[in-house]
């Protein structure tokens, strides 16, 4: 659903996505881990039609980016880091704006629109403008948005950020059921319990390269303990010895 | 150890520096075209200062009457300026600034606070006036030989004068936010200010200021000044600094009014410390609670939206522009300014005295339709650089759900500049018919004005929104400043140049038309004919050349934005 083949970004001189290749089956929640800089949200950007590859080919739904932009993104929904909505809309003339962006039909908008707010608890907030909602739920319009469409493929960019634990579990829940409608999603997140739980396979990426790929299962294996937690399988893969710094600094 | 307040003021002022260092694109042209039109401005009125005060010297004692009495005019049309500026500052400064958080948590005493947050203000809400004032003053001090004291005494008598009224504004601040919301009281002051502005406006337009250059109406100077005085002119400390810096102009100190300054001035600093003190932290928690703000929710337009001819992206694009439009003061409100002088534009035609000179009114009326297609070109220039060209940056930070839409930016611009053009052409269109309609032009000249204001419109939209694509600002605080902006300039340059072209290509071959016309006795030559055809094809390349050009750039610039 989403492909993403030998991606590159560079700055300059600088290599912040190196040969980068992913593939996102139908249905399939999979997790983008990476310390901070690694290149996560370049890669997440580059695929949500937000940045330029340097070189390299991303296909969603069958559609390549580069050469039917539109189709792809028809086919995508995209969750940010940071939920920035125009802040004089309403709950609702927001979701309607970005159901006439994607083309949908008048006449199902509304019953969508309410199914949506309803969904993510955000129905009694329909009428307001969005510069009074706080972080959360200015994310969980977000994340509305991004499923109004019926995507078949989601982009999630720190999903968890601002979130209560209400919330938390209320897009957990929506994660799970939409992979189980077959929607494929890439979730880029530095909570590694939110990817120990929901992932299907997690990619790790370091200085812009994938380096490591696989089930938890097969990534404790792979840094050679079975039984250690995500943090520390995360840890000794991408080379992380700060805590005993931290307590040399203490 | 505590540090005195000025510390408070340092992370403005290395912010400054720090912008001054890092120099961005553009930030040497931008500097040297306002570094010259600052100079210039300054210099011009200077000058007038200047020959305004060596006219009067020329009267003896009347001159002097009239000197005092237009400083006293000066320094009270300036004081009602400082006290707005002076609430709409402390607004931000004392309760909406983001660093407020930090200096509130931190144990900075409250005093102190407060005479970091005065000394902000007084600095942001006086440097327009004292910008002006001081080449007036110079130009006064020069014209009329004062001696050096007159420069030190009129900045002993300017201090004060600014303090004042911008301690009278942050007392009224403090009491509006302690009874609305921060936020609500400046949307309210906005409008408030700019229905002042516009209504300012008019009334001096009413009052007909031109009257005063006519030599039959010179005896009437005194009556005009005299209006502006009234019994309680000298309580004002406009009238005091007025006094102050007329007896330094003579060489004398005049202590009583200096006195008066200087004590009102400390006097209310202290007074407003004390109630700042009080009341500040109530006012700032009120501004920190959630708004319920109410607001329209123009039903009627989405359903007027629904019956126009355009796809449906458009069509939601276009609404949830105009909405937002619609719903933010600071933008809405301008359009009030916009209507006061467009208001007094048409005032302006409508009251000319063309024909006080029977035999040149015919050929100076249609000179004045030139002059009046230049004057709306300027116009539309303005209104393009105030709401056009911003419209991309107004997307700000959310323009990442157009760019991860199923929605071609190219589609997306376009839509940009049909919303801008529609009211651009009409706005300028009905000026354009109605002036020279109370100019009475001529029929040929009134079809080549509407014709010239439509390519004119296609242009310079065209360019606003290519231009505003090309140097777009996400993260600017508001439209003016994007306006304002190394791009924003670039537009308004390039505008007066096409404009300027446009009315020689245009301008030529409609006067010769009309030459010929007005001498029936005489016959257009071929030559002449076909030059004249050319000005007009070169006008019509030119427009949608410009047009062209600008969407493509914009174009262009979006889709290789990262």
């Amino acid at each position: 659903m989403i492909s993403i083949h030998d991606l590159v970004k560079k700055y300059g001189a600088f290599t912040a996505v190196d040969r980068v290749s992913l593939e996102v089956r139908p249905g399939e929640i999979h997790g983008f881990l990476g310390p901070n800089g690694a290149g996560k949200t370049t890669t997440i950007r580059m695929i949500a039609g937000l940045l330029k590859p340097t070189s390299g080919r991303i296909l969603v739904n069958g559609h390549d980016l580069a050469t039917e932009p539109e189709a792809a993104k028809a086919s995508l929904g995209f969750i940010p880091d940071r939920p920035f909505i125009y802040e004089k809309l309403t709950a609702g003339e927001f979701l309607r704006f970005h159901a006439g962006l994607y083309g949908m039909d008048d006449a199902t908008v509304g019953s969508r629109v309410t199914e949506m707010l309803e969904l993510f608890e955000l129905a009694r907030w329909e009428q307001e403008l969005v510069e009074s909602f706080s972080h959360g739920m200015k994310q969980r319009l977000v994340m509305s948005a991004a499923f109004m469409h019926r995507p078949q493929a989601v982009l999630v960019d720190e999903p968890m950020v601002g979130l209560d634990p209400r919330g938390a579990r209320l897009i957990k829940d929506v994660f799970r059921r939409m992979s189980a409608r077959g929607v494929a999603i890439l979730m880029s997140t530095h909570t590694l319990e939110v990817a120990q739980e929901m992932c299907d396979r997690i990619s790790i990426i370091l200085k812009g390269q994938i380096i490591a790929r696989g089930t938890v299962d097969e990534l404790r294996a792979l840094a050679g303990d079975p039984n250690q937690h995500l943090t520390e399988v995360f840890l000794r893969l991408t080379g992380g010895s700060a805590l005993q710094e931290i307590d040399e600094v203490l | 150890m505590t540090q005195p307040f000025p510390y408070l003021l340092l992370p403005s002022l290395w912010a400054s520096r720090n912008r001054a260092r890092r120099r961005e694109r553009g930030d040497g042209t931008r500097a040297a075209f306002f570094g010259i039109v600052g100079l210039g401005v300054a210099g011009a009125i200077f000058s007038g200062a200047f020959w305004l005060t060596v006219q009067l010297g020329g009267f003896a004692d009347f001159g002097d009457y009239l000197l005092r009495l237009g400083l006293s005019w000066l320094f009270l049309s300036f004081l009602s300026f400082l006290a707005f500026s002076g609430i709409v500052t402390a607004l931000s400064t004392f309760f909406l600034s983001d660093d407020l958080r930090l200096l509130l948590a931190a144990p900075v005493s409250a005093r102190r606070l407060f005479h970091a947050r005065f000394a902000r203000t007084v600095g942001l809400s006086s440097w327009m006036v004292v910008v002006f004032i001081v080449p007036v003053l110079a130009g006064v001090g020069v014209g009329h030989c004062a001696p050096w004291s007159y420069y030190g005494l009129s900045v002993l008598a300017v201090i004060p004068f600014v303090a004042i009224p911008v301690a009278i504004g942050t007392a009224v601040t403090l009491l509006l936010v302690n009874i609305f919301p921060a936020r609500r009281a400046r949307d309210i002051l906005m409008l408030m200010g700019l229905l002042f502005a516009g209504g300012l406006v008019v009334l001096l337009r009413m009052i007909q200021p031109e009257q005063l250059l006519r030599v039959e109406s010179l005896p009437d100077i005194t009556d005009f000044f005299a209006t502006l005085q009234s019994p309680i002119t000298p309580l004002l400390p406009s009238f005091w600094a007025a006094e102050a810096v007329f007896a330094s102009l003579q060489g004398h100190l005049d202590a009583l009014h200096m006195a008066a300054l200087w004590t009102t001035a400390c006097g209310l600093v202290v007074l407003v410390a004390a109630a700042n003190e009080r009341w500040h932290f109530t006012g700032f928690s009120k501004a920190q609670e959630a708004r319920k703000r109410r607001f329209t929710r123009f039903e009627m337009l989405t359903r007027a939206a629904r019956l126009m001819p355009m796809s449906p992206i458009r069509r939601h694009i276009l609404v949830k522009d105009l909405k937002i439009f619609l719903r933010d003061v600071s933008q809405w409100s301008q359009l009030l300014l916009l209507l006061a002088l467009v208001l007094v534009y048409l005032y302006n035609f409508r009251v000319l005295d063309l024909d006080r000179n029977p035999y040149m009114s015919g050929m100076i009326k249609n000179v004045y339709a030139f002059v009046n297609l230049a004057m709306a070109g300027l116009v539309m220039s303005t209104v393009c650089a105030r709401f056009v060209f911003p419209a991309v940056s107004a997307e700000g930070a959310a323009f990442w759900i157009i760019r991860t839409a199923p929605v071609s930016l190219r589609a997306f611009l376009w839509s940009k500049f049909w919303t801008g053009f529609v009211p651009v052409f009409l706005l300028t269109e009905l000026l354009t018919i109605a002036a020279n309609h109370f100019l009475g032009v001529a029929p040929f000249l009134r079809v080549v004005s509407a014709a010239a204001v439509f390519f004119m419109s296609l242009a310079l939209v065209g360019l606003a929104t290519g231009l505003g694509a090309r140097y777009p600002r996400f993260n600017a605080d508001n439209p003016s400043q994007v306006a304002g902006s190394y791009g924003g300039v670039a537009f308004m340059i390039i505008a007066v140049l096409f404009m300027i072209l446009l009315i020689i290509f245009v301008g030529w071959p409609a006067s010769m038309f009309l030459w010929y016309s007005a001498n029936p006795r005489l016959i257009l030559p071929a030559q002449t004919a076909l030059l004249g055809a050319a000005g007009f094809l070169a006008a019509l390349v030119l427009s949608l050349s410009t047009w062209w050009f600008g969407m493509r750039s914009g174009v262009r610039a979006l889709e290789s934005m990262e």
